[in-house]
């Protein structure tokens, strides 16, 4: 059982290698922070267009920290909708945070209740994408640290910004500052889509989603989204796309298999369990 | 009424990105729940991004004056065969401000 205290002291001092890895973490996000700019400037001018005092735009952002939850809330809030209704929106947007959680649990969850607190706050699709790399490499708090805690900053910076300028500049909004949450997340979507089944589960969530704001559906993004998330694995049941990519993948590392014995004798026995292992995979 | 937002949304945030960090939390989610999740980063994003994109004063626009679909367009060119999403944003967004 490791507690805290048994941690804490290794924690604790400021060491050069922990340094690194924070300024390491800080470096590899640093191309998400930059793009997250004209989004924190929107997430801030936004929450002014609607209403909101500077203080509580602020606080959107340091207390809830999800640009997409904000922005979809704050349009909630314009067009007068519920408490519940936004929250179970909240619920729907933030639920791929599970899954990342879920990938990370096996290097977060030994850590002490502080590094855990911390790292679960700062848990972002950026965060994820630099600090996720696979149970081959060490993990290091201080790298996600790094990562998380600069990433946090530089929203924070730029909803600051964006509550400045919200506050000084009439019609913010005919800038189309709302094409940066269109180019953040095709660059963020597109290369997600490997599968048909996700190529089925966009092009369907795009399509309700489309429909339901011309008739003016307030509860489109929920429609479109759970009928896309349903429609790809729909599909993906029906064409067997889990089995067949399985097969594909069994019969290349039979084929490598093959080849190794071929060109390597002394290593048959070894190649044989490889490629029985394969069959039973 | 606003405060009370930012604080249960950032209760339900914060819960589902600490939630499956607890070692003492015997929770597990199941394969089905697993697989179902895997498709609500792209649906969720794209049911967000969509209507921005395709409708412009509440009607839809697929003119060659929506400055929003040609940029989304060249922005989805980019993402695929770049896989950069620093650059995608960047020069997308650079070509949207110069046309809009």
């Amino acid at each position: 059982m490791i507690t805290d205290k048994q941690i804490e002291p290794d924690v604790y001092p400021a060491h050069p290698t922990k340094a690194k890895a924070f300024l390491k973490g800080t470096l590899a996000i640093m191309p998400l922070t930059i793009a997250v700019v004209p989004w924190g400037i929107l997430a801030g001018s936004f929450a002014i267009e609607v209403g909101l005092t500077p203080i509580e735009s602020q606080a959107m952002s340091a207390i809830i920290f999800a640009g997409s939850a904000q922005l979809v809330a704050l349009g909630m809030v314009k067009a007068g909708i519920g408490l519940w209704s936004i929250l179970i929106t909240t619920l729907l947007i933030t639920s791929r945070h599970l899954l990342y959680a879920m990938a990370m649990r096996s290097q977060i969850s030994p850590l002490p209740l502080k590094w855990r607190l911390t790292l679960g706050f700062l848990l972002t699709d950026e965060l994820f994408a630099i600090a996720n790399q696979g149970k081959l490499h060490k993990f290091d708090p201080w790298y996600a640290l790094g990562g998380g805690l600069s990433f946090y900053i530089g929203w924070n910076l730029a909803t600051l910004l964006g509550i400045v300028a919200g506050n000084a500049i009439e019609n913010l909004g005919e800038l189309g500052l709302d094409f940066a949450i269109a180019a953040t997340f095709i660059a963020l979507v597109m290369p997600t889509v490997k599968k048909p089944s996700i190529l089925v589960c966009v092009l369907v969530s795009l399509t309700l989603a489309v429909v339901c704001a011309l008739f003016e559906i307030q509860a489109g993004l929920l429609i479109a989204a759970i009928a896309g998330m349903t429609a790809g694995v729909l599909y993906a049941k029906v064409t067997q796309e889990a089995e067949r990519a399985q097969q594909s993948a069994n019969q290349l590392a039979n084929t490598q298999a093959q080849a190794r014995a071929g060109t390597e004798s002394q290593t048959d026995t070894m190649t044989e369990t490889k490629s029985i292992s394969g069959e039973k995979a | 009424m606003i405060w009370l937002m930012i604080f249960s949304m950032a209760a339900v945030v914060f819960i589902s990105r600490h939630l499956l960090l607890e070692p003492k939390l015997p929770l597990r989610l199941s394969k089905g729940t697993q697989t179902f999740l895997s498709y609500s980063a792209p649906a969720v994003l794209t049911a967000i991004f969509a209507p921005i994109v395709f409708v412009q004063e509440g009607q839809l626009d697929l003119s060659l004056d929506n400055s929003y679909l040609i940029c989304a367009v060249v922005a989805t060119i980019l993402a695929l065969a770049t896989r950069n999403t620093l650059l995608t944003t960047v020069l997308s967004m650079g070509l949207f401000f110069v046309i809009h």
